[in-house]
């Protein structure tokens, strides 16, 4: 179970973002990951840590390799964190969509047709 | 981060360490959903438990306050800014959590004959925006009820 805190803030960044995207196609080595990008082995060395401590990624040990790829519950578990999040507004939303309709019949109440609205 | 959970009209994105960014367009223009979210009348149809709603009061104007109270605990707060129907800004407490403050901004734009409402829910910190997330909305307010009841019942 990964820390929700600590993953979402790991999320913030926007380099990091674009390595979990990147890693969501497959486990990859630090010199591809570090490849797309303009910046140092290092600091993607860094940014996989923070990752890593994030719970949302892991390094496997191949030989000498040490290729990265991501735990993949810890990706469904804020998918579903956020998932659920997402469907109270859209519940909310949906009950809002139904008050406008409501409104709007009573600004125009001439536009619809009667014979349809007789049936509730 | 950008996780667009895209599914119809509804965009949710979690932006920088604190904001929680909204969208969502309406079939309706802005001065119809300015009245849905502002008159306390229509605001109960909509309200998340709205049938266990005990208070309903929104004031929209700057110095203005709002008030949604179920049995045993509510959100409350100032509102900072209005330019009806575009754009509120308001702060939101909530009265099971004394830290709890989020700062809110409604921006609604015309598109077409609809509305696209733009939401932004700016917590203290990336902790109190995971809390809010995890928390508050895992099984929607049901969680709240039982835990209040639980702190209830102990007392």
């Amino acid at each position: 179970m990964p820390d929700l805190d600590l993953s979402f803030a790991a999320l913030a960044d926007p380099i990091r973002r674009a390595i979990v995207a990147r890693l969501a196609d497959g486990e990859s080595t630090v010199q591809d990951l570090a490849r797309p990008f303009s910046i140092s082995q290092p600091s993607i060395s860094r940014h996989l840590k923070v990752l890593e401590t994030a719970g949302l990624i892991e390094t496997r040990v191949d030989g000498t390799a040490r290729p990265r790829r991501l735990k993949p519950d810890a990706v469904e578990t804020l998918w579903d964190w956020l998932g659920q999040y997402r469907a109270l507004w859209d519940e909310q939303f949906q009950r809002l969509d139904d008050v406008l309709d409501g409104l709007s019949d009573e600004k125009n109440p001439t536009t619809s047709d009667t014979s349809e609205r007789s049936t509730p | 981060m950008n996780m667009n959970l895209d599914l119809n009209k509804l965009q949710l994105t979690l932006d920088g360490e604190t904001d929680i960014v909204i969208r969502r367009d309406f079939t309706h223009p802005p001065t119809l959903v300015w009245r849905a979210l502002t008159e306390p009348a229509l605001i109960r149809k909509w309200m998340t438990a709205q049938d266990d709603l005990k208070r309903c009061e929104m004031d929209p104007r700057p110095g203005g306050s709002f008030l949604y109270e179920w049995a045993g605990f509510s959100f409350s707060g100032p509102i900072l800014a209005v330019d009806a129907p575009h754009h509120m800004t308001h702060v939101e407490h909530f009265s099971g959590d004394p830290s709890y403050e989020v700062e809110i901004t409604t921006d609604l734009v015309a598109r077409g004959t609809g509305t696209r409402m733009t939401n932004v829910m700016r917590y203290s910190d990336s902790a109190a925006r995971a809390v809010a997330i995890k928390n508050g909305f895992t099984d929607g307010m049901d969680e709240v009820y039982s835990r209040l009841e639980g702190y209830l019942t102990a007392e």
